[in-house]
């Protein structure tokens, strides 16, 4: 188990130290491509290996050609197996954030709920990857109120760190039979504004903690980002008069969330690279959207040009 | 007044005196009834002593019985205030004309030797003064209770008073000195100044730190109203001596309070030594203090009235001293770069109203049109079902897919010798296993796309390719050409079929002659002779048989 982990390990940064070169190798078969579809005469620096690349242009797939980065193989098998996740808390939670991971674990399909204990977070996750788990989420709280959530995905893959918001949990709710129980079925996904580089990839970390559902699911769970406050909201429909008509019933419990770092291994990993980080004390801050796109706004601008 | 009723009254108000003189100033720290009555006895008397200089004052006596302290001041500052100003008027003329002063006093005396004689008379007097004045100082700065303040005012200038009268008594100096002027006391007030300004300094300093608390708080401006006060003073003791006296009254009082503010040891506890030079330099600073004061209403009724220009300059000039002085002092901490909290005042931070530039977007408040917002989004995806799922991800197959083997339940039509026959021809000939296709369905399949192929060609290409062989097996009949043309079929023997080669089975000589070995030869001769031989006989045979049929009718002849 020991040598087998050591292996894939191995094997993974292997495989991200040859992205480089292959990333190369696509740069010189693109060129190549466009010259050829455009007519115009190659680059002189391709010149000597046009022949050999262009024979592989030739072999290439759709699922050969495009160079796959070693941030994508984390989740390469993910597809293949329903998601296993693990819930758990920061030391000593108080019984509001025992309230919350609970309704947290009916959220995640297929997640387990542990108590933190005294445990230390790389005993956690040495068992969990001996379990076969494929996720290890942690969330933290400030007198009561939730306000951190750590997902990380588990052989070697990446860890987000959000910070939640304006937080409502079902327990808010008093009335048990206004709330109804919680359908365990898995859910539709909407996943909105999710448009650069760094959404994306957001977009596929929580993306991959749910399963793939069946079609005809009632159940829908969203995350929206607006403005790079990313909020989660999980609801049930009915189409009570045809198709179209559609009616919401809000159940479960509503956050937002806030991206402040990206790490390249898992939570035990300290010494890990930092794929994003927040900085709030960058000039341009304010004006920039690292996860989507900014809504137009809609004013004078827009007047003036119409 | 029945003058026998009065001298009474005075006396019994000069034993009051004398009674609050004697007191140790401890006691004075205690409101006691008979200090208290003894004062105001005092007053009383102090005030009708000085009634017939105050023609306009409404009381003829003070009025003590049943009063408060307030009103008894009142009716003090009653009698005072009107005489103020015109003494004021009397000591400005006498600086703007000092000379009429000299000519008073010169015409008076008559000469030098009598101003000496005067002189000297004025310096007993002044020591005297100087004594009465020092048991004065003394009460004074002991005071704690503001009646008692006021009422050892009234008795200093009571004291003043007196000796006026003594002076007045005694000397006339006819023309020159009225109500308002004394030589003496001029005389006395000129040594004191001279004494005070080669002599002690440090109570000047400290009458001139009373003077800014007074008056202004520029340094600048003491400074020159100091300088204005020493200036003046030399230019106007005679003149000051009566509001002197008057001014004791405000003096007094201020320097009574002033007095107790800044009350140090060495006021209640002085050494001897120092004593007397103190108490002249307190009285110094006294007068100087009144000077001062006076001084000020001098220099203001001297300007008749500042100009609307001078008041601007003067604006102007504060503004200007204002601003070099902030300036000058160390900023103030909100206008310092980077301040820890170390380096401001505790809780000054509060004060100020500090403003921070957020760079970050603020978190967003959930309203009811967020809320609305997002649903909306969720209906529109629902209802064009719109989702991120997780797609299930295609497995890209990692081997070729297996060839499926038919099995064919038929009974083979091959025996098995030639199953294994086929199997070492294709062992044995691998150009041969091109026609052992397992898939006869890919056989098909190959062959109608070479046709394809070859009549697009055919129809494509400028330089034609010709049909591309196809190795066909097929059973060749050995039957002679003729047989093939014909129709009907025959029965065809298998001899006539064959080739000569074939029909050739080997018996006859095959070998060469150059071939044989000698052995061989000898036995291929030996077998023609043999045949010949055999022939021959049957030749010989033959004729025989010939002969003699032919020979019966022949024989004869030879025979």
């Amino acid at each position: 188990m020991l040598r087998r982990n050591i292996r894939l390990r191995r094997e993974y940064l292997y495989r991200k130290s040859l992205e480089g070169k292959e990333r190369l190798l696509y740069e010189k078969k693109r060129k190549i491509k466009e010259a050829l579809e455009e007519g115009k005469p190659i680059p002189t620096e391709l010149r000597n290996e046009e022949a050999a690349l262009r024979q592989e242009i030739d072999l290439e797939d759709n699922y050969t050609s495009i160079p796959k980065t070693h941030i994508d193989d984390e989740y390469a098998n993910a597809t293949v197996r329903d998601p296993k996740i693990l819930l758990t808390t920061s030391r000593d939670p108080s019984a509001p954030l025992i309230q919350f991971v609970k309704e947290l674990k009916f959220v995640f399909p297929n997640a387990e709920r542990m108590n933190r204990g005294g445990q230390v977070i790389s005993e956690i996750i040495e068992s969990c990857r001996a379990h076969e788990f494929t996720d290890v989420i942690l969330v933290h709280e400030h007198r009561g109120i939730p306000d951190g959530l750590i997902i990380s995905h588990l052989p070697f893959g990446p860890t987000a760190y959000f910070g939640l918001l304006n937080v409502v949990t079902r327990h808010d709710i008093k009335d048990k039979k206004a709330i109804g129980t919680m359908p365990e079925a898995y859910p539709h996904l909407i996943l909105d504004n999710f448009k650069t580089k760094l959404g994306e990839r957001t977009a596929n970390i929580l993306k991959h903690l749910f399963p793939v559902p069946k079609p005809d699911t009632k159940r829908i769970v969203t995350f929206a980002n607006r403005s790079d406050y990313i909020s989660f909201r999980h609801h049930i429909y009915e189409k009570p008069g045809g198709p179209k008509s559609v009616e919401l019933k809000e159940i479960g419990p509503r956050f937002e969330l806030r991206l402040y770092q990206v790490k390249l291994g898992t939570m035990e990993q300290s010494e890990a690279q930092i794929e994003w980080v927040i900085r709030p004390y960058m000039n341009t801050t304010k004006k920039r959207s690292f996860i989507g796109n900014e809504p137009e706004p809609d004013d004078k601008r827009k007047r003036n040009k119409a | 007044m029945i003058p026998s009723a009065m001298a009474s009254s005075t006396e019994t108000a000069l034993e009051s005196l004398h009674h609050i003189k004697s007191t140790e100033p401890p006691e004075w720290l205690v409101p006691k009834q008979e200090l208290s009555q003894a004062v105001r006895a005092a007053s009383k008397l102090l005030f009708s002593s000085l009634k017939p200089y105050c023609p306009k004052s409404p009381f003829d006596q003070l009025l003590t019985e049943g009063f408060d302290v307030e009103q008894i001041w009142q009716q003090i500052d009653l009698q005072s205030q009107p005489l103020l100003s015109s003494l004021r008027r009397e000591v400005k003329k006498f600086e703007k004309h000092p000379e009429k002063i000299s000519k008073l006093k010169d015409g008076g005396v008559g000469g030098g030797e009598k101003k000496k004689k005067v002189l000297e008379q004025i310096e007993t007097d002044n020591v005297v003064n100087d004594d009465e004045d020092d048991d004065d100082m003394d009460m004074d700065e002991d005071e704690d209770d503001e009646e008692e303040e006021d009422e050892e005012g009234e008795e200093e200038e009571k004291e003043r008073g007196t000796e006026e009268e003594s002076e007045n008594e005694g000397e006339e100096k006819g023309g020159i000195e009225d109500k308002f002027l004394k030589i003496k006391e001029l005389q006395e007030y000129l040594e004191e100044d001279e004494a005070r300004e080669f002599g002690l300094k440090k109570k000047k300093t400290k009458a001139e730190s009373k003077k800014e608390e007074e008056d202004t708080e520029e340094e600048g401006d003491d400074d020159d109203e100091e300088d204005e006060n020493e200036g003046s003073e030399d230019d106007d003791d005679e003149a000051e001596e009566e509001e002197d006296e008057l001014g004791l009254f405000d003096g007094n009082d201020e320097e009574d309070e002033d007095g107790l503010e800044n009350a140090r040891y060495e006021d209640f506890f002085s050494r001897k030594k120092n004593k007397s030079s103190k108490e002249k330099a307190k009285s110094r600073d006294m007068l100087e203090e009144d000077s001062g004061s006076d001084d000020e209403q001098d220099v203001d009724k001297r300007k008749d009235g500042p100009s609307k220009h001078e008041k601007e300059l003067d604006k102007l000039r504060s503004k200007i001293e204002e601003m070099e002085k902030a300036n000058l002092d160390p900023k103030v901490w909100t206008m310092r770069g980077e301040v820890t909290a170390a380096q401001r005042q505790k809780n000054s931070a509060l004060e100020v109203d500090l403003d921070f530039e957020h760079n970050v977007r603020p978190a967003p408040v959930i309203t009811e049109e967020v809320t609305a917002s997002l649903e909306d989004l969720i209906k529109t995806r629902i209802s064009e079902g719109l989702f991120d799922d997780v797609q299930k991800a295609r497995t890209s197959s990692s081997k070729a897919p297996r060839e499926i083997k038919e099995l064919d339940e038929s009974k083979s039509k091959k025996g098995l010798a030639e199953v294994y026959e086929e199997e070492f021809v294709q062992k044995t000939d691998p150009a041969s296993a091109l026609l052992t296709f397992s898939d006869e369905l890919k056989k098909e399949a190959s062959m109608l796309f070479k046709k394809l192929c070859l009549k697009l060609d055919a129809l494509s290409h400028f330089h034609f390719t010709p049909k591309p062989v196809v190795e066909d097996m097929s059973i060749q009949t050995n039957v002679p050409a003729l047989a093939m043309e014909e129709i009907a079929p025959m029965a065809v023997s298998d001899a006539a079929m064959l080739a000569p080669e074939e029909v050739f089975s080997g018996k006859g000589d095959i070998k060469e002659e150059a071939e044989l070995t000698k052995a061989e030869r000898k036995r291929r001769r030996a077998n023609k002779k043999r045949k010949f031989k055999a022939e021959a006989a049957k030749r010989m045979g033959k004729k025989a048989r010939q002969m003699t049929t032919v020979g019966n009718n022949d024989e004869g002849r030879e025979g």
